[in-house]
């Protein structure tokens, strides 16, 4: 389960709405554990300047960046959020083929530029295959 | 010998028992690492190919530089170094 306050996930899906038609991602900073608790996101760059309508490529320097701004806290990355343009918040083949464990991927679908659905996955390793846990729109803190 | 801190990403940490950072001694990424795979079982697979070089979908910064911009596993070390793993990440439709 993660829990994202409704503040923040509006401010994600302004970002989703922005870059639209566009692929966007970021990352989810907060606590970890099996119920998982988003206290913060970051927008991170999409590298993938030539495929940006189908496909996200995390600028790494972004991520470090949100590594070291967050390191002395009790918080840590877990997760990613990322859109699909006018598809479902479903992982492709592509999510899964990419993905790691213990994250959360939080995919949010984005059609005709205003969001639709938001759905939040975690990779089974074993299995490679993802599995939606439930994404809970918490108060607004 | 330089004392570093690696920085463990969230998905690996299940092989360092949860630890977050790790202080390992070493004069190179390569050293380091290699060190890491001998004390965490496994840790060498999730990261290295053929434990030769850094496999493609994973990133390792010293400090503020990746070593693939430097001399990648043969990179060097100084006491105080941070080295963080992050795992890339990317998908799409």
């Amino acid at each position: 389960m993660i829990t994202i306050p409704a503040s923040l996930l509006r401010r994600v899906y302004d970002h989703t709405e922005a870059s639209y038609p566009y692929e966007c991602c970021g990352l989810m900073i907060g606590a970890i554990g099996e119920n998982k608790e988003v206290h913060a996101f970051r927008t991170c760059k999409n590298l993938n300047t030539e495929r940006a309508h189908d496909r996200y490529d995390m600028d790494p320097l972004d991520m470090l960046r949100v590594e070291r701004e967050f390191e002395n806290s009790p918080w840590d990355i877990i997760g990613i959020y990322h859109s699909h343009p006018d598809h479902p918040s479903r992982p492709s083949q592509t999510d899964t083929d990419r993905a790691w464990p213990a994250y959360s991927y939080v995919i949010i679908s984005v059609q005709k530029g205003t969001v639709a659905t938001a759905q939040s996955w975690v990779l089974n390793e074993g299995e490679r295959k993802f599995y939606e846990e439930p994404l809970i729109t918490g108060d607004s803190k | 010998m330089s004392s570093v801190t690696v920085k463990i990403p969230t998905p690996l940490r299940p092989l360092t028992s949860g630890q977050a950072e790790v202080k390992v001694e070493g004069a190179t990424v390569g050293e380091i690492l290699q060190k890491l795979d001998a004390q965490f079982r496994g840790f060498g697979d999730r990261i290295l190919d053929d434990g030769k070089n850094v496999k493609r979908f994973v990133n390792v910064f010293v400090n503020e530089d990746n070593i693939r911009d430097k001399e990648d596993l043969d990179t060097e070390v100084k006491a105080g170094d941070t080295i963080s793993i992050l795992p890339s990440i990317a998908g799409g439709l």
